[in-house]
């Protein structure tokens, strides 16, 4: 197994190496001139110039990507070219906030994926299971943006029982910062006050982002089940008197889910990016909202580490569902031996 | 089994809903949701969202007031300048000090523009062309000596640019010779009114600052002065405007889109505050390549535009139309000055004109707009209907505020046409027509329609170092009749601030220069 979880964790590695290179040769080919962002109004070409050449954009691109190359190999992520701070020091600020969210949303969408298409497959072309595929073809086709407005209007205007925006009340401040991610520094702080608070904010960006991750579980649980119910053992298990919601749960379910598991892995990668139009509608101070200030400014530095961390924990997650599926099936790290 | 799972959901929703009565017991402190700047540091930026910091955890020499925009002395009592206009001495006040209680000197002072133009970041560009930092001295405990190289009007005018800082704050956390620019983009060293937390200070994501009760000008004009600001931006416009109405924050940006005033005016609790600024809306036109370098063809092209439609249509009236490059509410203007109508006709005439005179106008012009800003592209899109209407075909190009500028560099990057807007980073024609159309600053992108005159560039030069302000408003009328005749680019209009602001909020106060965010004027009503 140790083996297998090494093999996975060196093919990722060029795959990140190939990730730096790419992202760097885009944010530099593409328009826009940090340096005279940077020299502000009314600098002259020769302030501009000056600036280029402090901060070595006037140097050759293939130079400059091979520095950029050395700095993150040796952990450097660089300053930003505006606050002139470390851009690690910035992306731990606001990365917890993003996983934070991303990690509930996922949960969600897979506890409540799972259960309807379980119930959808046990359900075979019964109302319930058309009923799930509604939810499901609503769940890919709605504009997360869209949904995360009607949302905000109807629990948060109308209804005024849930929070607009942020991650916690401004009466509140921020909770010591031990892990950066509200719901368990909030608790260890002992302040369920606070924690209620943070996990009021969380519902209803949680539930937006979830929505499309809900509905890809709910179809790959549904056909996999379909296609497990089919198999002889559970015929068998029919015959040998199983009842229907054991054998659904526990055996049905357990060969079902390797395919969803992919899914979730993947879908982790999708709800990170995804999360860059909800994090702007619901001020959620995270990644994506940091990626989008960096563009808007073009700060590339900032962009590039962005880039990176999400490639990263990207690799990361794929990493582990790896070797989840390897632990629900074992013969899946058998055959990659 | 069933029952008891519905009752734990029933328990834990109806705690998560009734959570917030608990919060809303105590009064909330005013909440900002204006914009923040990438960096704290006032020497290494200079944006409208600076202008924030600028205002409230710093002072500078003078500053600007109320709306029109006067300029008053401030952490200086006054200024002398030279008869030849090279030497300008200013008196500092005594007894004002930083936040960490030290006094402010005149050598604190130096230290500051000697910081400013070492880093020679964007608020240094006012200054460069005819300072530099070994020509800033403190020659007396009370006396900042600035020696400039060539005469410069707008000098004053540019001072409330520089915030002054504390050396003694700054020299313990210098990092491979940075004077501290990396440790004060997320910390304080001012002597501002308010004072920030860096504790809970987050890039662009939240600021609290705190009342400085020693702040050098007294609360004697302020009974109940706030005494803690909490800046949250929200990035969004439509949770900006939800925002406010539900209480969440007491003041939007100033950049309300006009559909959503009546709203915010509807409701009980908010209010919008109008206050015509120094902003000017201009579509900029590269002079340098055809057929933008035909008068006629740019005639035609400002003939085209619907100002009203615009203006009082899609705007709704919350602007004012501007016949100029400067804002209609600053001096140097001629007051019989015309803007350009909307005229098809006229339009036509000058194009057939062009067409005549051998100009191509049959290429499709590009014109780029900074996507995330609605009114560039909503102009863009009612431009490029009529101007199908004269036969000239327009492609909108989506872009970003660094895309362009970065672009403007050279005549042969600099697009067609593109939209923005010219702020008030100080109060001074020199601010728009100055630097928007003297040849020497080609290579800006304020003066990226690379537009050449002989006698507009000798006019403004002379405007620029003139010290006989009547003279001075002389030489900018004649230009700016110069510049509109010629019609190098299409001004549009001169902005209306339109700031949602909560009831509560007393003592709002407007200035174009930092548009009205200046807490130590206002109190909270409870």
């Amino acid at each position: 197994m140790l083996l297998y979880i090494l093999r996975r964790i060196a093919l990722a590695l060029p795959a990140l190496f190939g990730l730096v290179v790419l992202t760097f040769i885009l944010s530099r080919v593409v328009p826009g001139d940090p340096a005279a962002t940077l020299a502000g109004d009314a600098a002259t070409p020769a302030q501009i110039a000056d600036i280029r050449a402090r901060y070595g954009l006037d140097r050759p691109l293939l130079e400059q990507a091979l520095v950029h190359v050395r700095q993150v190999v040796s952990g450097d992520l660089g300053n930003s070219l505006f606050s002139g701070r470390p851009v690690s020091l910035e992306i731990m600020q606001r990365l917890p906030a993003t996983l934070e969210l991303t990690f509930v949303a996922l949960v969600f969408a897979t506890i409540l994926g799972v259960a309807l298409g379980l119930v959808a497959a046990l359900d075979h072309n019964g109302p319930i299971d058309h009923l799930v595929r509604i939810v499901s073809v609503g769940g890919l086709a709605i504009a997360s943006f869209w949904l995360a407005i009607m949302l905000q209007l109807q629990f948060s205007m109308e209804w005024n029982i849930l929070p607009l925006r942020g991650r916690i009340d401004v009466i509140y401040g921020m909770p010591h910062r031990v892990t950066g991610f509200l719901l368990i520094d909030t608790l260890l702080a002992g302040r369920p006050d606070m924690f209620l608070d943070a996990l009021r904010h969380m519902v209803l960006p949680a539930i937006t982002l979830a929505l499309p991750g809900l509905a890809t579980i709910a179809r790959f649980t549904r056909s996999g089940v379909l296609e497990a119910l089919q198999k002889d053992y559970v015929l068998y298990a029919r015959a040998a008197g199983y009842g229907r919601f054991r054998l659904a749960a526990i055996y049905v379910l357990r060969n079902a889910i390797t395919v969803t598991v992919t899914q979730i892995g993947l879908l982790f990668g999708a709800l990170i990016s995804g999360a860059v139009a909800i994090e702007a509608v619901f001020d959620w101070p995270g990644l994506g909202t940091y990626a989008v200030q960096a563009i808007l400014s073009a700060d590339y530095k900032a962009l590039l580490a962005v880039t990176l961390v999400v490639g990263v924990v990207y690799a990361v997650v794929n990493v582990l569902v790896d070797v989840a599926q390897a632990l629900i099936d074992p013969r899946v790290a058998q055959r990659a031996r | 089994m069933i029952n008891r799972l519905l009752r734990a959901s029933a328990i834990a929703l109806s705690l998560v809903v009734a959570a917030p009565l608990a919060a809303s017991a105590q009064q909330r402190p005013l909440v900002w949701g204006d914009t923040l700047p990438a960096t704290l540091d006032p020497h290494a930026i200079f944006d409208v969202p600076s202008q924030f910091i600028l205002l409230n955890v710093y002072d500078g020499l003078y500053r600007y007031q109320s709306n029109p925009p006067q300029l008053e002395p401030w952490l200086a009592t006054s200024h002398t300048v030279s008869a030849d206009g090279l030497t300008w001495d200013f008196t500092l006040r005594s007894g004002a000090r930083f936040h960490d209680g030290s006094e402010i000197t005149a050598e604190d002072v130096a230290y500051s523009f000697r910081r400013l133009l070492t880093l020679r970041r964007a608020p240094a560009a006012a200054f460069t062309p005819v300072l530099t930092a070994e020509n800033v001295t403190a020659p007396a405990a009370h006396t900042v000596r600035f020696v400039l190289s060539t005469p410069y009007a707008p000098f004053l005018s540019a001072m409330p640019l520089v915030a002054i800082v504390n050396p003694r704050v700054l020299s313990q956390h210098v990092e491979n010779d940075d004077w501290g620019n990396a440790w004060l983009a997320a910390h304080d060293a001012g002597s501002g009114a308010y004072r920030l937390n860096p504790e809970t200070y987050q890039a662009r994501v939240a600021m609290d600052l705190e009342r400085f009760p020693e702040h050098f000008m007294g609360w004697a004009g302020n009974a109940h002065p706030i005494a803690s600001v909490r800046s949250r931006p929200v990035m969004e416009t439509s949770t900006r405007v939800l925002a406010l109405l539900r209480g969440d924050i007491d003041a939007t940006d100033s950049y309300l889109p006009p559909d959503q005033v009546e709203r915010v005016e509807r409701n009980p609790r908010t209010r919008v505050a109008r206050d015509e600024s120094m902003r000017v809306f201009v579509i900029r036109m590269n002079n340098s390549r055809a057929p933008f370098d035909n008068k006629d063809a740019r005639l035609c092209l400002a003939h085209a535009f619907n100002y009203e439609g615009f203006n009082n249509v899609i705007l709704r009236g919350f602007v004012l139309r501007n016949a100029g490059p400067n804002p209609n509410n600053l001096w140097g203007n001629p007051p019989d000055l015309a803007p350009y109508s909307f005229d098809l006709a006229k339009a036509k005439e000058h194009c057939d004109l062009a067409r005549a005179a051998g100009v191509d106008l049959s290429r499709p012009l590009e014109i780029h707009v900074q996507n995330e800003l609605e009114q560039t592209v909503q102009a863009a899109q009612m431009y490029q209907a009529d101007l199908r209407r004269v036969g000239i075909t327009l492609r909108i190009v989506p872009n970003t505020w660094p895309g362009i500028t970065g672009a403007t560099g050279s005549a042969a990057t600099t697009p067609d046409m593109w939209i923005h807007w010219v702020s008030t980073y100080f109060v001074d024609p020199e601010n728009w027509i100055g630097q928007m159309y003297d040849s020497q600053f080609q290579g800006t992108w304020k003066a990226s329609s690379w537009y050449t005159n002989p006698e507009v560039d000798r006019l403004l030069r002379a405007a620029r170092t003139s010290l006989d302000q009547a003279e001075r408003a002389r030489l900018y009328s004649e230009a700016t009749r110069i510049v509109v005749a010629d019609s190098p680019d299409i001004w549009v209009y001169n902005t209306v601030n339109l700031r949602g602001l909560s009831r509560r909020v007393q003592g709002y106060s407007f200035s174009p220069v930092g548009s009205g965010g200046e807490m130590r004027l206002m109190s909270l009503e409870n």
